[in-house]
């Protein structure tokens, strides 16, 4: 160290070191304007600068010397590995690495994580779990503020009020319950049928098929929430199929007990041909009004990739009607696709079943669909538009020929 | 945040990570801020050393985080004992640090350490292919072809898609070597690229020039020039490969296209079997044609103009020389409209055979069958790129098929000033990578991105042997 400051005395003194200060040297490490204090300097350094020196692998050993215990352990346990537990090395790894992967896997979820094609497939289905792992969480710490919130209210007023008293027993749920059951149960037998058609299995990935069965248990739902509900067919609907296991995990025991119409056959077979309606955006026909004695058809299927025609191509081969929502009648389209969440579609039915108002019921399109309702009809709007581009198109054009006769005089003269 | 500037201690550390909002991913925005930034790497050491110093151990994430910075810096013992340190305090490491180890080590004297890593990771998972890359390149770099091209064939095998970059190399650095073996396994490249259907862009072109120019004993000489539109090498006279399929891959292209494009999963979602079924039986009355036309696309070309306007100019424009035309459209225009007036509806049915499919149909379909089955001579006109179709087509041999017979075949009339169409004739001759063994000629573009992916270029290497 003594030698070193010695170096660094007689670099100072030289006149070499302007033109290193200039090339990046810091200043506050060289006080250059101040060579008196230079020395004073360089002595304090001396009583920081050693430590610092040592200090800067002193992590390498901290962590080698951290080791020791653990790798006599490890090297003597058996390297290899299963399948499953090197995969699940390799997510802990991957957590460990800051990546979007969940904290807890299990052994269904590693398989599937397995079998993905891809990297990027992997990647993905990591994601997936990882959100819904975070979804989970925040909904149970919220229930937990939730929970200790009430029990801090529920001591206050415990101290303060005493019971109150009223004419009914407090057994809404149930008795609501009640009522709507019997509201499906006369559907049954006095409703209008509204058929779902669940043959999409084959056109689905597994999470698709999921998601619909998500919807559809969404949709019924509200049906049996409804004023007057339909009654729901889920027709071309195989036992043992990817439908019945998801809707299984959804019920659980109350799938035997839905006021619902569950059925292998097609609607076809059910139902005379000339009253059904297929409902789908690829229609060329575009529904005017909701008729009480059609029998619509909504087709079960998430589409993520974009398969265009898929239920089209069904109605065609059946040779059925088919009909698309005036969306773009009523809505001033902004993005996304036609299609809509199959509980959307049991919104927008059971609003225009009561009320037969467009506006109303169009309101259950998601809102970053559209811009914003038309009051005139849009293709009078784009009549004007069409108007308003053709001048333009008009003014254009005239100024092209005037350009064109501008760059060939002679021609037209010639001519 | 701004990383400092030299080391600091501990304390000054404490004092800078109390002053961060969120002091627990501290560390982690540091490091990113000095790989941002490049700092020294005495400052990410300090911090290593303070974190060790403070928990008594480092975190994976943070360890990576160093390890990029080392890799940017090329500080190769420090990698090297990053590698120590990770390799003894975990089981296994995933595919990042892999991945960086070997970027880092491939440039230095190390490389063969680069290659075990390599091994190491291709148990966990598919290296990346920057990783293939970075041992490929380190190989040839060290004169070890063999070692480099098995690499290359490794990786092919795994479907990882080289960059151009490391074909490149290849010819860089075989550059005045001699060997048969060599040789073969250059052209094999030659041939990729000629199999799917890419492009070299200019340095890579130059590459291969000289390559070839230095090959001792042989010589080779090139010469950069433009194809006529006959399709003759104005350098050496040479005729390129024509267009045209072969017997085989016509007849594998067509049904495909039945197959797969028409038929698809469901035959109802383009057509109806009954209309195809017309279709075939109209198609095979009048066989054969010498040109399809679009007829709705051709009939939007001047937006201002009636459709059925258009279409007829097109016809006219067409119909020379005793062509037979065969115009598809849908049966909405057959009803009297102002766009579709009957009158020049019938005289254009005079001149051509019109086919009308269902308004919900799909006439594309139909184009590219009733082309197919026409015959090689057959062409057909829409501004289509048709690749919604070729996208149905499954597997990237028979789209790279439909792509040739495509610029063999389609005329894309442009509509210019006044009532004068021009059409821009289908090439005559095949652009790809092509030899005749004395001589090879290769298209390239003139800038590095390839700006449209239907456009082919129209600049070529000639070389030839003297």
């Amino acid at each position: 160290m003594q030698s070193a400051n010695m170096l660094l005395k007689k670099i100072v003194r030289s006149s070499v070191l302007p033109v290193a200060a200039q090339h990046g040297m810091k200043r506050d490490l060289f006080p250059l304007s101040r060579t008196l204090s230079l020395s004073l300097c360089l002595k304090q350094d001396n009583s920081c600068k050693p430590s610092e020196k040592l200090d800067l692998d002193a992590w390498k050993k901290v962590m080698k010397s951290g080791l020791q215990e653990e790798v006599s352990e490890t090297v003597s346990e058996p390297q290899e590995l299963s399948g499953l537990a090197a995969a699940r090395e390799t997510l802990e790894m991957w957590r460990l690495a800051g990546k979007s992967v969940p904290e807890n896997v299990s052994e269904e979820q590693l398989k599937t994580f397995m079998e993905c094609p891809s990297k990027s497939a992997k990647k993905k289905y990591l994601k997936y779990l990882y959100l819904k792992e975070l979804y989970k969480k925040n909904d149970k710490r919220k229930m937990e503020e939730k929970r200790e919130r009430r029990l801090e209210a529920q001591e206050q007023t415990s101290k303060t009020d005493e019971i109150q008293k009223s004419p009914f027993l407090c057994l809404w749920a149930s008795t609501m319950d009640k009522a709507y059951n019997w509201r499906a149960a006369q559907s049954m037998i006095f409703g209008q049928p509204l058929v779902f058609d669940m043959s999409y299995e084959k056109d689905m990935s597994v999470r698709e098929v999921a998601n619909a069965v998500k919807q559809l248990v969404q949709s019924e739902g509200c049906n049996r929430r409804a004023v007057d509900p339909f009654h729901i067919h889920f027709c071309n609907f195989k036992d043992d199929s990817l439908y019945h296991k998801e809707f299984l995990k959804h019920y659980k025991e109350a799938w035997g007990k839905l006021l619902i119409t569950v059925t292998e056959q097609c609607y076809t077979e059910i139902f005379p041909k000339d009253k059904l309606i297929y409902l789908t955006a690829d229609s060329p026909k575009v529904m005017k009004t909701f008729d009480h004695d059609k029998i619509y058809i909504v087709g079960s299927m998430v589409d993520k990739s974009i398969k265009t025609g898929v239920s089209l191509a069904r109605a065609k081969r059946l040779g059925l009607e088919t009909a698309a929502l005036p969306l773009d009648k009523y809505l001033l389209w902004n993005t996304g696709a036609k299609n809509l969440t199959l509980d959307q579609m049991m919104h927008i039915l059971l609003t225009l079943k009561d009320t037969a108002d467009w506006k109303k019921a169009l309101e259950f399109v998601p809102k970053r669909k559209y811009c914003g309702f038309v009051n005139k009809p849009v293709s009078e709007l784009k009549k004007t538009l069409d108007l308003v581009n053709t001048l333009k198109i008009g003014k254009r054009r005239e100024e092209l020929q005037k350009q064109f006769a501008k760059n060939y005089p002679k021609k037209y003269k010639l001519k | 945040i701004q990383p400092p500037e030299k080391p600091l201690q501990s304390e000054e550390w404490n004092r800078l990570r109390e002053n961060f909002q969120l002091p627990e991913i501290f560390e982690e925005v540091m490091l990113n801020s000095m790989i941002r930034c490049n700092s020294p790497i005495d400052v990410a050491k300090s911090l290593l050393t303070h974190v060790a110093k403070r928990n008594g151990d480092i975190a994976y994430n943070v360890l990576v985080k160093y390890l990029t910075l080392c890799v940017q810096q090329g500080q190769v013992s420090e990698i090297c004992d990053v590698y120590d340190i990770m390799k003894a305090r975990f089981k296994i490491l995933e595919i990042g640090a892999y991945n960086l180890f070997i970027k880092g080590l491939s440039n230095s004297d190390q490389w063969k350490m680069a290659l075990t890593l390599l091994e190491e990771a291709k148990k966990m998972m598919i290296p990346s292919r920057t990783s293939y890359e970075s041992c490929i390149k380190a190989a040839s770099c060290h004169q070890e072809m063999k070692l480099a091209f098995e690499l290359y064939h490794e990786m092919l095998a795994k479907d990882v898609v080289p960059t151009l970059d490391v074909l490149q190399s290849f010819f860089g650095f075989s550059r005045g070597m001699n060997g048969a073996e060599l040789q073969k396994e250059l052209f094999g490249i030659l041939f990729y690229l000629r199999d799917n259907q890419i492009y070299p862009h200019k340095t890579f072109m130059q590459s291969i020039k000289l390559w070839f120019e230095s090959i001792p004993g042989r010589k080779w000489r090139g010469r950069l020039t433009n194809i006529k539109d006959s399709g003759q090498c104005p350098v050496c006279n040479r005729q390129l490969e024509d267009s045209n399929l072969t017997e085989e891959e016509y007849n594998n292209l067509s049904e495909r296209i039945i197959r797969d494009v028409i038929h698809g999963t469901d035959t109802f979602r383009k057509t109806s079997p009954q209309e195809f079924e017309a279709f075939q039986t109209f198609v095979e009355n009048q066989l054969p044609f010498d040109i399809v036309i679009d007829g709705l696309n051709v009939s939007h070309i001047k937006p201002r103009k009636m459709h059925c306007e258009n279409l007829l100019d097109a016809i006219n424009c067409l119909a020379k020389d005793n062509v037979r035309l065969l115009v598809l459209g849908r049966k909405h225009m057959l009803i009297n409209s102002s766009n579709w007036k009957r009158e020049i509806m019938k005289e254009m049915q005079t001149k051509a055979d019109f086919f009308f499919a269902e308004n919900i149909s799909e006439d594309d379909a139909f184009l590219l069958y009733a082309t197919l089955r026409s015959g090689k001579h057959c062409k057909f006109v829409t501004r289509d790129f048709l690749r919604d179709h070729k996208a149905c087509l499954s597997d990237s041999l028979t789209r790279h098929l439909f792509r040739k017979w495509q610029r063999g075949h389609q005329i894309v009339l442009k509509a210019m000033f006044f009532s004068v169409f021009s059409q821009q004739p289908a090439f005559q001759y095949d652009c790809v990578v092509q030899t005749t063994g004395d001589t090879w000629h290769i298209p390239y573009k003139d800038v590095f991105e390839e700006k449209y992916s239907y456009r082919v270029p129209r600049k070529w290497l000639c070389i030839q042997q003297k």
